[in-house]
């Protein structure tokens, strides 16, 4: 997976979810769902991506009890978790084997995004780890001055207000910081972008295609023409 | 030519309070320039009048006229003043925006719409220069403080600005990184000829490399010359006195004492070596006396 385009794994996203809607047999899915689990082995996913795979089957299973305990059928429910599983799997095998400059690159060279929108996604997680430090940081200080996460659920989000406010407006200074740098390095005369990334379609991709462009074919004719 | 001229320059970010009055400066082509003075001197808007993010980022009304590299910022976009002059702003962390060290090189480079290859080759070099050289790969996020100020460096030098501004470089480092940090812009400026306009409160961390020092005052420059000349002015000024280095501070007290001169000190090693020696003579005298 790891080798193959970013393009080609968004069009395998979009092509698949729409198989998981249009199939409506639970073994279709599970045998769809078992495929999916067989790529995520073959790709060797980071770790993190596994423990969310586990969480998102936690959350299915869940969603398909919840549904036969309020009365639909039991083909039905498996079918409702078993969509929601490959659809928001597929987002996480996406996430898990391309690098986000190679997916902001695929989204301005070949899908045609405004190159500012796929910079804010990139721009946007390149700070997710200075954030969860700076929550950190805020929340030590502020337990040293009496904040606690504990009680009821109404003052624990009072309480929470210390924290969310000392980050809301640290987040205000630090985007300005951010658009003057942008704008003294010249942010936007060039919209190609992209260094060092990796778009390029290869055999495998062209194989991928084809086979997403066959297997959709086949779902959308069993599902209107049978 | 001049790098950068001040000439009776007055800002304003509100059109009520001055942040910086009546401004008359100028920076030497190839001279490590460190501007000090207290909270609210106007050290950062000096910066920021000579790259340009004031007053085309902030707005605000200004008089008088600062011009870089013979440019006049006012009639110059921040992109057009940044081709000759390269700004690191004090939170140097916000001002890194790419996933990779290679990609944050990149970056200026790619908006000016250099090729790849001339941008794979400027990475390298640039990063060498920087003492980051095998980094490329590794996320900006991994990167400890002093090297991310390194990258912040790095990203501004891509573009080869003769003039680098950096406001409060080591105010986020420990001491060993600002020895660092101090001396890769010491070699910047020597070995390249770069021109430094530095922001530092800690005199003590830029003697050693600083061959002009300005100290602002409510917005104006209260005094400027060699290290040596500006320092015994602020050992004598009430208001300024605290800036001086506590080593400095313990000469000029000395000096006027003992009736004594030392030499100019550019760091704290060579206080220590002089003060050191002049101890062991005072005792020396005690015992013959005694």
């Amino acid at each position: 997976m790891r080798k193959t385009a970013p393009l080609t794994k968004i069009v395998m996203v979009f092509l698949v979810s729409l198989w998981a809607m249009l199939l409506d047999s639970a073994a279709a899915l599970a045998l769809l769902t078992a495929a999916l689990v067989a790529l995520f082995a073959l790709s060797k996913a980071p770790a993190a991506s596994y423990k969310a795979l586990g969480s998102l089957g936690i959350f299915a299973a869940g969603l398909t009890a919840m549904q036969f305990a309020l009365g639909a059928e039991a083909e039905f429910s498996a079918v409702v978790g078993l969509r929601m599983a490959m659809m928001t799997g597929l987002f996480i095998l996406l996430m898990a084997t391309t690098r986000i400059q190679d997916l902001t690159a695929a989204l301005v060279r070949q899908l045609r995004v405004p190159y500012e929108y796929a910079f804010m996604v990139t721009a946007s997680l390149r700070f997710v780890p200075d954030l969860l430090a700076e929550v950190k940081a805020v929340q030590e200080a502020q337990a040293c001055r009496g904040y606690s996460n504990r009680g009821s659920v109404a003052r624990r989000l009072r309480n929470y207000l210390t924290i969310v406010q000392p980050l809301v407006l640290r987040s205000v200074t630090r985007s300005e910081t951010m658009a003057m740098s942008l704008e003294l390095r010249g942010f936007g005369a060039n919209r190609a972008g992209g260094y060092g990334t990796s778009i390029a379609f290869g055999y495998r991709d062209y194989l991928a295609l084809a086979a997403l462009a066959a297997g959709t074919a086949m779902i959308v004719a069993m599902r209107f023409y049978r | 030519m001049a790098a950068i001229v001040f000439d009776n320059f007055s800002y304003s970010y509100d059109g009520a309070a001055k942040a910086l009055d009546g401004v008359d400066l100028t920076v030497a082509r190839g001279s490590f320039t460190v501007v000090a003075g207290p909270s609210g001197a106007g050290k950062t808007t000096l910066c920021f009048a000579a790259c340009g993010v004031v007053p085309h980022y902030f707005g605000g009304s200004m008089a008088g006229r600062v011009s870089v590299a013979g440019v006049a910022t006012a009639g110059s976009s921040m992109r057009e003043l940044a081709v000759n002059v390269g700004t690191v702003l004090e939170d140097f962390e916000s001002q890194l925006v790419t996933m990779t060290v290679a990609e944050e090189v990149a970056f200026a480079l790619e908006n000016r719409g250099v090729g790849h290859d001339r941008i794979a080759r400027r990475i390298g070099e640039v990063l060498a220069q920087v003492g980051l050289a095998g980094l490329e790969d590794r996320e900006v996020g991994s990167l400890s403080g002093g090297q991310k100020q390194r990258l912040a460096i790095a990203s501004v030098l891509a573009t080869r600005p003769e003039i680098l501004v950096l406001d409060e470089p080591a105010s986020a480092l420990d001491p060993e990184g600002a020895e660092e940090l101090y001396a890769l812009l010491a070699s910047l400026n020597r070995e390249y000829g770069m021109t430094l306009l530095v922001v530092e409160h800690d005199l003590a961390r830029v003697l050693a490399y600083a061959d002009n020092l300005l100290v602002l005052a409510d917005g104006r420059i209260a005094c400027q010359g060699r290290p040596e000349e500006v320092l015994p002015v602020l050992a004598r000024s009430e208001e300024l006195a605290a800036m001086v280095p506590p080593l400095w501070q313990l000469k000029f007290g000395l000096e006027e004492r003992f009736e004594t001169r030392f030499a100019p000190w550019r760091h704290e090693g060579e206080a220590i070596e002089e003060l050191g020696g002049f101890i062991g003579a005072g005792r020396r005298e005690d015992t013959k006396s005694a």
